[in-house]
């Protein structure tokens, strides 16, 4: 049972879950959808938005047709700058759009921000900005779940706000924003109210499972409980209710069967009595026998103390009785008169009794009513007469029991009453038979009363309760558990009661229920039970137990009340189910209170996760939108820069055009500077937009760090002539020479980080540092102040996370950290700002825009850039006004081969007094020349200068005046004594030409002061890059040669130094006049490259003749790394080689030992006679690089004078316009129709030459068979890319370099790789134009030349981008 | 007077050739690079263009015509017509030619036979409005007179 009711209601609850998990899910589902749905609503709010904004005259595509029509429509209107005040008008309205779309709304803030000054991060702009009524809306509409109250709110704002606008007139910006943020609310209060729905059902659901199941709970066990309780209570009582109503009848069983028994005893006694006495004769017999009778009755009497009464009556009339009267517990013997009977009479009357049964009835005795009643008392112990007998009146007279109760002869029964005693009688009444059996001599009565029955149902129903009572058949009350009377006083005496007449109100309604129940027919069997009889109200038990006596049948009934037995089970039950439904409502209550709490988390989780996506969407949105607009940017300005190369093109051969006048002339060359730096700014942007999609690559090719960054500090300090600002490089002597990286990526960096320091200084200097961090290179970094070296180690430990497990990884791949420091004293950048200058767009002052440009590109191009290369990028402390940029490249070294090949200052016993202007670099260069060992006296003035030569020279003039204006003076006399002390050292003075006073002639007296030196000191003349031809005329006049050009660093002070030291060496073996003024000095010109490789060509020089001298195996190792490197363009004083070469030819025969100083000789002549033009011109053309497009190329036409060029080019048209063209210039030019012709012409020449070589072994300047080539691409039989790689693979043989150039008709980059990649230096694209042309040659030629190689690939690079403008 | 009128002439039709595009600047750098040295330079140029060109269009036909035609042997001698038109300055023939090698990529023969004829044609527009410009030049040279530029 309990099992089949527990799977049922496992059933239902599965049901139940069955029916709500679908539920929930799909409520799951519309939460998350709801979740979703705002942004596409405000897309589509926001696309509605541009469409009604009047502003910009742009007509957008209807609804959301996405971002990049927007940006497409947008642009122009911001570029466009007559509508920015429009647009500026609209600012709320604005705000409110960026709000949703950061992506491209950058360059609407931006424009915005400019208006504005205000240089809030756009997302706070707009917060800022955006107008109250849409900030209550907005950020709800944000909020998935709001909550009724905040619901009620916004309906209140929204009917406040709509209520506003209504009152007041506004414009069609304000009207058109409310429209929108009604829009969002209603949206807002539909998705909440949606959305709170949901919720709530969830939650319902949930809890009315719990409710049901909990009441299912309870329900079962309460019922479990309650039946089992009262199925066996039920049982226990049925039990007892049959044992209580057994007793009674069991004792009424027992009275009558005594009864019985004492009467049968008095009969079988008196039949033999009076047997005995058979026939009495006589009176005196008679009264014996009735003595005898009395003593027997009085026997049983006496033995049977329950009987009422005992009585005899006779056949004559007499009566004998014994009564006991149990109220008064008096024992009376009563007898009739005896007078009146005779034996006879007693004999006639017992025969007529005989023939008239009927006569012995009551009428009989009554008859005898005559007769006079004695009453006796006795004792009732011994039957003795206590009394004397008195006459009774007839009333009194007990029962007797006639022969009318026996009429049939047999035992009779009935229930009689008696008014002694208040309780029934059961009487028995039986014949005495005489001997013969055949009359009836006299009739026994034995009375019992049935008062102990009701005592023992009194006292079962004061242990038990309930009423018990029973009735005769007929319904007349025998006995009763309760002390109602049972005996009614009528007019005819007392008689018995009926039941139902009963004055105890529950029997009575028993039985009125008993016999409405059954009538007079009680049902067949025994035992009748009945529950739940409801009397009076209330329920009871009732059972009927028939006693079925032939003669007297009997009824027992038993009323037990329900609530004796049930009643504490119904109590307890109740209880129960109190206790259980309070337990379940508490179950309840907790069970919804925790489902709302967990729902609650779990909405709240919901909330969180639905915004977490809304916010990934949108993210994901802006992510989308920003590379819309990184590739709009890119299409932009990729096709934005063709018409600009087209426009500088152009523009160019404007310059180039002869009638221009001064005016026009200056204007061209305005227009064209601004032409350039708009093309810059493209070219940022569409760098920028290449690195944020990805699309950069880095190459990897092998460069010289040093000499790049060298490059670039020319570069700028030719910038920064103008600002009074001084460029210095400072890179310590660890860096590699050579690693592996982007080298114009790596230029283009410290570019940018460079001309953004030289656009906030305005004074000062701008310090490049560099340094391979190392752990042995301590000792350098201990140079700088100890406050560097805390950012330092921040950022060292910053390194150490991607550091650790990279340390391995380097290791082998040869990684090095290389840090670099851009330091300037400009106008600082504010702490707060630090981290955000590297964002696109971002300046640090938003009035640097006006004041100083730019875009702020610059800065994000470079963190761009550096991450990218494993480095880091940020702006760290700086003691003194200014910024310190500080930055680390992962760069891989090529090897372990990165010796400097650098000699060893200290031994040659030279020092340097460095007569410098900026003090910066003096500073820097003093202390690198102290490292290394070479004194160094420093002079920031022409005084000071003057004074420390005197000092050095004339120390008797030590005491004269103008020593003491001077601070220092002491110190550094001191030091010039220490000097002084030095024997035999060499002193070399760099002299800033700044130092000199240039603005009147004044300079010459102060070159012919120093020119008294110069027998006892080296003069490198530093020179400034707007040092005018009279004073380089007038240095080279008076024989000062070794100049080198602003600014001073360490690759320049090395080559002078060498120079020096070599010249010295030249002095002290060659004790030759001539061969000291020879070679080394005509090569010591213009720039340290050029003294490096002719200092190498000169080592070479006495190495192969012979010549034998102690500095020869310190600068082995320079030559050694100078061949090693093939990227350095060794013999880039082509003049000289050139003739050298032809020397060479010319004087095949000549001997050899003559051969070398003879050589010199004839170069020396030829250069100063006939190439000193032209020397002047490839130092402009190199010097003022930046001045190529502003000054007309004075020489130009002639500017390839002497150059031998291969062309190899397959078209006989474009062959032939090539080669007028070089020659025009000036060149020589061999022209080859195939790649294959190319490759075989110049072996052929190398051959030539290693023939010549064998034979000469003066062959010293191993020059080039050409100085350029220019090779076609696509060729039949070999194309130019084979044929280029065939010619560097011949050239690896030789040892040397000669520059490519590409002639293709491809304007692609690819193409542009490609031929960089198989190693040509540059390409030009076809149609070969004349001017870009000649440009490209100075240039590439310019790659031999000078040293700034990365400079003039940009040069090219742009120079490509004209081409294909133009093309 | 008439050399004059003869020069004007020249003038006249260089512009219509510059106009109407037959030439473009790269002409214009052609004759800047023609002087005493070269006094035929030009022409020289014009000509050597004129017989590449013929041949060049010679193997095109030949290729053209042949059951499967070898694209890339037409492309590498469109490239060539082109390389040596733009080095010329006729520009209308270089287009030409621009449009011939996207049908080369695209290896439809039909629009390289209508870019052959194309180029033909426009070849023979320039062959004469070439020669009957160096006609003029002939003309004002042999008058006597210099030719303007």
């Amino acid at each position: 049972m309990w099992r089949a009711c527990a799977s049922k209601g496992a059933f239902r609850i599965g049901v139940l879950c069955a029916i709500l998990i679908p539920v929930a899910k799909v409520m799951t589902k519309r939460l998350k959808h709801t979740q979703n749905d705002p942004n596409e609503e405000h897309v589509t709010i926001n696309s509605r938005l541009y469409a009604d904004l009047p502003i910009h005259g742009i007509s957008t595509p209807s609804r959301c047709n996405l971002t990049i029509q927007h940006h497409l429509s947008r642009i122009p209107c911001i570029t466009v700058g007559g509508v920015s005040s429009q647009l500026w008008s609209l600012k709320g309205s604005h705000a409110h759009i960026t709000f949703r779309h950061l992506g491209y709304t950058y360059i609407q803030v931006k424009s915005l921000k400019q208006k504005d000054g205000n240089r809030a991060v756009p997302r706070s702009v707009v917060r800022e900005k955006s107008p109250p009524t849409s900030c209550e809306s907005s950020p709800i509409a944000a909020s998935p779940m709001g909550t009724p109250l905040r619901k009620v709110l916004n309906r209140i704002s929204g009917l406040a706000s709509s209520c506003r606008s209504k009152s007041g007139p506004r414009g069609r910006c304000q009207i058109f924003h409310r429209d929108v943020g009604q829009e969002e609310f209603q949206y807002a209060s539909a998705h909440c109210l949606s959305s709170y729905y949901s919720v709530f059902v969830a939650r319902l659901a949930i809890m009315v499972m719990l409710a049901i199941l909990i009441a299912l709970l309870t329900v079962l066990t309460w019922h479990f409980t309650k039946m089992y309780t009262t199925k066996s209570l039920k049982t226990l009582a049925f039990g007892l209710r049959y044992e209580l109503l057994q007793r009674p009848i069991l004792r009424m069983w027992g009275i009558l069967n005594s009864t019985s028994e004492i009467t049968t005893a008095q009969v079988k006694l008196s039949e033999y009595v009076i047997r005995r006495y058979n026939k009495p004769s006589t009176q005196a017999e008679q009264v014996e026998l009735y003595q005898m009778m009395k003593d027997i009755t009085w026997a049983l009497f006496a033995s049977r103390k329950a009987l009422n009464a005992i009585t005899i009556n006779y056949k004559n009339g007499f009566v004998q009785a014994f009564h006991r009267d149990h109220k008064n517990n008096n024992t009376f013997y009563i007898y009739s008169d005896l007078a009146n009977y005779s034996i006879s009479g007693t004999e006639s009357s017992s025969s007529k009794m005989l023939l008239t049964r009927k006569g012995w009835n009551d009428q009989f005795i009554r008859g005898n009513v005559s007769a006079i009643w004695y009453r006796e008392p006795l004792d009732p112990i011994s039957g003795e007469k206590t009394g004397k007998a008195l006459p009774i009146p007839p009333d009194e007279v007990i029962n007797i029991a006639g022969p009318s109760q026996v009429p049939d002869g047999v035992a009779s029964w009935h229930v009689a009453v008696s008014k002694y005693t208040d309780s029934p009688l059961l009487s028995a009444a039986l014949p005495v038979w005489d001997s013969s059996n055949t009359s009836i001599v006299a009739v026994v009565g034995v009375t019992t009363a049935l008062f102990s029955v009701g005592q023992l149902m009194k006292e079962l129903v004061e242990v038990h309760s309930g009423y018990i009572y029973l009735t005769s058949h007929e319904g007349y009350l025998l006995a009763t558990s309760t002390n109602a009377p049972l005996l009614k006083n009528t007019t005819n005496g007392t008689k018995l009661m009926m039941a139902v007449d009963s004055e105890d109100r529950v029997i009575r309604m028993g039985a009125q229920w008993l016999q409405k129940a059954y009538g007079n027919k009680f049902p067949p069997g025994d035992v009748v039970h009945v529950e739940k009889a409801n009397l009076g109200g209330q329920h009871y038990y009732i059972d009927l137990f028939f006693l079925n006596l032939k003669r007297l049948p009997m009824v027992g009934v038993i009323i037990i009340p329900r609530k004796y037995i049930m009643g504490k089970i119904d109590e307890r039950s109740i209880k129960t189910l109190i206790i259980l439904i309070s337990a379940s409502v508490g179950i309840l209550v907790i069970g919804c209170v925790s489902i709302l709490i967990l729902t609650n988390g779990v909405s709240k989780e919901m909330k969180l996760r639905a915004e977490l996506i809304s916010h990934l969407n949108a993210r994901r949105r802006a992510e989308a939108s920003s590379n819309y607009k990184s590739q709009f940017l890119a299409n932009m300005s990729h096709e934005l820069r063709t018409p600009m190369a087209a426009v500088i093109g152009l523009l160019d051969i404007l310059i180039c055009d002869d009638h221009l006048t001064n005016e026009q002339y200056a204007m061209v060359t305005q227009i064209r500077k601004c032409s350039t730096a708009l093309l810059r700014l493209l070219n940022n942007i569409l760098d920028l937009s290449k690195v944020e999609s990805g699309k950069l690559v880095f190459e990897e090719a092998e460069f010289d760090l040093g000499r790049e960054l060298e490059g670039l500090a020319d570069m700028f300090s030719v910038q920064c002539i103008n600002h009074n600002v001084e460029t210095v490089l400072d890179l310590s002597d660890d860096i590699p020479k050579l690693v592996l990286g982007d080298s114009a990526r790596v230029v283009q960096v410290f570019a940018n980080l460079i001309s953004n320091s030289i656009k906030f200084t305005t004074s000062g200097h701008i310090i490049l540092r560099g340094w391979c961090e190392n752990p042995n290179v301590s000792t350098y970094s201990g140079k700088f102040s100890p406050d560097l070296k805390k950012p330092l180690s921040a950022l060292k430990t910053k390194l150490k996370h991607h550091g650790n497990h990279m340390k391995k990884a380097s290791k082998r791949d040869n990684k090095i950290v290389l840090w670099f420091e851009v330091e300037d004293t400009g106008s600082g950048i504010d702490p707060s700002k630090w981290e955000s200058v590297f964002e696109s767009f971002e300046q640090a002052d938003p009035s640097t825009t006006r004041t100083h440009g730019g875009t702020g590109l610059g800065l994000c191009i470079v963190r761009t850039l550096v991450n990218k290369m494993g480095g880091e990028i940020k702006v760290v402390k700086k003691n003194g006004p200014g910024t310190r940029i500080r930055l680390f490249l992962l760069l891989t070294t090529t090897d372990g081969t990165e010796q400097h090949g650098q000699m060893d200052f200290a031994n040659h016993s030279v020092a340097v007094i460095l007569a410098l202007h900026g003090s910066m670099g003096r500073l820097v260069m003093s202390e690198w020349l102290s490292r290394n060992g070479v004194p160094a006296l420093e002079a920031s003035e022409w005084n000071e200068l003057k004074q420390i030569l005197h000092e050095l020279f004339h120390p008797r003039t030590r005491n004269r005046v103008f020593d003491d204006h001077y601070s220092r003076g002491e110190s550094l006399r001191s030091r010039i004594h220490s000097l002084q002390d030095m024997a035999n050292l060499v002193y070399i003075v760099v002299v800033d030409m700044r130092l000199f006073d240039l603005s009147t002639d004044i300079w010459k007296e102060q070159l012919n002061f120093l020119d008294k030196f110069s027998g006892r000191v080296k003069f490198a003349w530093m020179l400034n890059h707007d040092t005018s031809n009279a004073i380089k005329i007038e240095l080279r006049r008076k024989g000062h040669v070794l100049m080198v050009n602003r600014p001073l660093y360490k690759a320049k002070m090395v080559h002078i130094l060498e120079a020096v030291i070599k010249e010295r060496h030249a002095e002290i073996h060659k004790r030759s006049p001539k061969g000291n003024k020879g070679g080394s000095h005509e090569c010591l010109e213009i720039d340290s490259t050029h003294l490096e490789t002719c200092s190498s060509d000169d080592s070479e020089i006495s190495e192969k003749g012979g010549a034998v001298h102690t500095g020869e195996q310190t600068r082995e190792g320079t030559v050694k790394s100078n061949t090693a490197n093939c990227q350095t363009p060794k013999n880039c004083l082509v003049e000289l080689t050139r003739l050298g070469s032809e020397m060479n030819i010319l004087r095949t025969a000549e001997d050899e030992c003559d051969a070398w100083p003879e050589l010199h000789d004839t170069e020396d002549a030829k250069s100063e006679n006939s190439n000193s033009l032209e020397q002047h011109h490839v130092s402009s053309s190199t010097k003022d690089r930046d001045n190529l497009y502003t000054s007309k190329a004075v020489n130009g036409e002639k500017s390839l004078e002497g150059l031998r060029i291969l062309l190899a080019e397959d078209t006989p048209v474009l062959q032939r316009v090539a080669t007028i063209m070089l020659e025009k210039m000036g060149a020589t030019v061999i022209a080859v129709g195939d790649g294959l012709q190319a490759v075989d012409a110049l072996n052929c020449e190398l051959d030539g030459k290693e023939y010549r070589r064998e034979r000469l072994q003066t062959d010293i300047h191993d020059s080039h068979p050409y100085d350029l080539i220019l090779m076609d691409c696509q060729m039949p039989k070999m194309d130019g890319y084979e044929a280029t790689k065939a010619i560097r693979k011949s050239e690896a043989r030789m040892g040397w370099h000669i520059p490519i150039v590409a002639l293709t008709a491809h304007a692609m980059s690819s193409d542009e790789a490609k031929c960089l990649e198989v190693g040509m230096d540059a390409y030009l694209t076809k149609p070969i134009d004349y001017k870009f042309m000649r440009r490209t040659h100075e240039s590439s030629l310019g790659v031999v030349r000078v040293s700034g190689v990365t400079l003039l690939r940009d040069d090219i690079c742009i120079r490509d981008d004209i081409c294909r403008g133009i093309a | 007077m008439d050399l004059v009128q003869l020069q004007r002439q020249l003038v006249d039709y260089k512009t219509s050739l510059y106009n109407e595009g037959f030439l473009d600047e790269q002409f214009t750098q052609l004759q800047e690079l023609q002087d005493e040295n070269n006094p035929d330079f030009v022409v020289e140029v014009v000509s050597l263009f004129f017989e590449d060109s013929e041949r060049l269009l010679n193997e095109l036909t030949k290729a053209l015509e042949q059951q499967s035609v070898d694209f890339k042997r037409v492309d590498a001698h469109v490239h060539q017509l082109k390389g040596s038109s733009s080095s010329i300055g006729a520009q209308r023939v270089q287009k030409v030619c621009i449009a011939f090698r996207n049908y080369c990529e695209e290896q439809n023969i039909e629009g390289c036979v209508k870019c052959l004829q194309q180029v033909r044609h426009e070849y023979s527009l320039v062959k004469t409005k070439l020669e009957s410009m160096f006609q003029l030049q002939q003309q004002i040279l042999s008058a006597g007179g210099s030719i303007p530029m």
